[in-house]
């Protein structure tokens, strides 16, 4: 029964023939079981969630980023050993065993992508985005990351070097955007609300200055 | 030198054709529906309960027939992993999950519910532990990690030329198929980890060195590439062989 496992590359796959209950009733179900047997209990299940809707997501990383700009010394050091610089800020928790940043400067661009799953930097960004997780992106950014970097509204020069990186091990990856220009003298605060996630994952700049004026 | 697609796995996406544009949308909430929030709230009981091995949720969810990977998207995705890792392990056997969506169900979906299996799904692979590299002692690392300290240096240089031939057997392996058989260059070392080819399928953890490997996108791609384009990919040395000086 399991002979059409393998296959299921083209667009055309997706469309499943599956019938069975919504997956709302089967996470209930399975939710009502797991409580029953002691194996999970619903106010931690409900404090996991939370935490990461509102302590932890890209705020994290953006601070990171706002302080790498403003701070010269602590931005070489993010990029020769971001693992010592993330242990020094205290920042904790899943998904960060090893974390490489990957500088945006003039005429080299960076995205990260993970081809086989959908790895992602929790503790600095949060939970990834779902077109981070779609097979549109997974497929596409490797074989023609031009095409898919001006499609999401970011049109690249054509001199501009393109680096993938397809987080294949357990390495994480954290994109340190350029600083947008107009913004000498900013607190990290007010830089730090500048720094997208997007930008951290490679698809878009930083935004830009005039974007906080009110 | 590229594994025919019919033979790759359902999750080995890079560089496959026909998909269109990314559903981009730079402002996603964290989660899109309240199942989502209760799948991702499940995760640390399933896993303590289940899958403590590194690669073994992942392994879980690459096993799903295509629909059950594809149609309810990543948290769709994990809760037919989470059921599968659940039956394996005996913790749920497959009748005590249907009798519980049916209890949920109104009585009109009931009898769709319990006729059909939640989700469709191969099984582990039988893996030969000969063909993979042999293991070797490291220092217990202080708190969880996959990480290891390797005693043995690594066999590869930056700026070596390597290729990484197809995997000699089938089962989990983080070695995407776009790569394979393709000459790359190591451009960094990352730590030595634990062997997910090998933890996965609970055969020791057998720690390799890590390393970026760079491709230069025609490469990859030939005549198709965008120019001017560099995908890396991190790989555990035991895939990786020396590419030869003329390729």
């Amino acid at each position: 029964m399991h002979d059409d496992h393998s296959n299921g590359h083209g667009p055309d796959h997706h469309r499943g023939h599956h019938d069975a209950s919504s997956p709302a009733v089967r996470v209930g179900a399975l939710e009502d079981l797991l409580v029953g047997k002691g194996i999970a209990d619903p106010e931690r299940i409900e404090a996991t969630i939370q935490r990461f809707e509102h302590d932890i997501g890209p705020m994290v990383g953006a601070g990171l980023v706002a302080r790498a700009w403003t701070d010269p010394s602590l931005r070489q050091r993010l990029l020769a050993d971001a693992d010592a610089v993330v242990a020094d800020m205290d920042i904790r928790g899943a998904e960060i065993e090893h974390i490489e940043v990957k500088a945006n400067e003039p005429g080299i661009h960076n995205v990260v992508v993970c081809t086989l799953c959908s790895c992602y930097p929790w503790a600095l960004l949060g939970l990834p985005p779902n077109w981070y997780k779609s097979p549109e992106y997974r497929a596409r950014v490797v074989r023609e990351p031009r095409t898919v970097l001006a499609e999401m509204g970011l049109e690249l020069d054509p001199d501009t070097e393109i680096r993938v990186w397809d987080s294949s091990s357990e390495t994480r990856f954290l994109i340190l955007p350029e600083r947008p220009a107009g913004t000498d003298g900013w607190s990290v605060e007010r830089l730090a609300e500048l720094v997208t996630r997007d930008s951290m994952i490679g698809v878009a700049r930083a935004a830009e200055a005039s974007s906080l004026v009110s | 030198m590229q594994t025919p697609a019919s033979e790759r796995g359902v999750h080995d996406l890079g560089g496959a054709l026909g998909f269109g544009p990314v559903p981009h949308d730079p402002d996603e909430p964290t989660f899109h529906t309240d199942w989502e929030r209760r799948v991702f709230g499940l995760l640390g009981a399933v896993t303590a309960a289940t899958a403590r091995r590194p690669g073994e949720f992942r392994y879980a969810l690459e096993r799903l027939h295509p629909g059950d990977y594809f149609d309810n998207g990543y948290y769709g995705r994990w809760l037919s992993g989470f059921e599968v890792l659940l039956g394996e392990y005996d913790v749920i056997d497959p009748g005590e999950m249907t009798g519980a969506v049916t209890e949920r169900t109104r009585p009109t979906e009931a009898q769709t519910a319990s006729a059909s299996p939640l989700h469709r799904v191969a099984p582990v692979a039988d893996r030969d532990p000969a063909l993979l590299p042999p293991d070797r002692p490291t220092p217990k690392p202080q708190r969880r990690s996959v990480k290891r300290e390797l005693a043995d240096p690594p066999r590869y240089r930056v700026g070596d030329h390597v290729i990484a031939p197809a995997s000699a057997q089938p089962g989990h392996t983080r070695l995407p198929d776009y790569v394979v058989g393709k000459p790359g260059t190591v451009v960094k070392l990352h730590p030595a980890e634990v062997l997910p080819d090998s933890t996965a399928h609970d055969l020791g953890e057998r720690p390799q060195h890590v390393y970026c490997v760079g491709y230069d996108a025609q490469t990859l791609w030939g005549a198709d590439a965008e120019p001017n384009a560099t995908v890396h990919v991190d790989l555990y040395e035991c895939y990786l062989i020396p590419a030869s000086e003329d390729t």
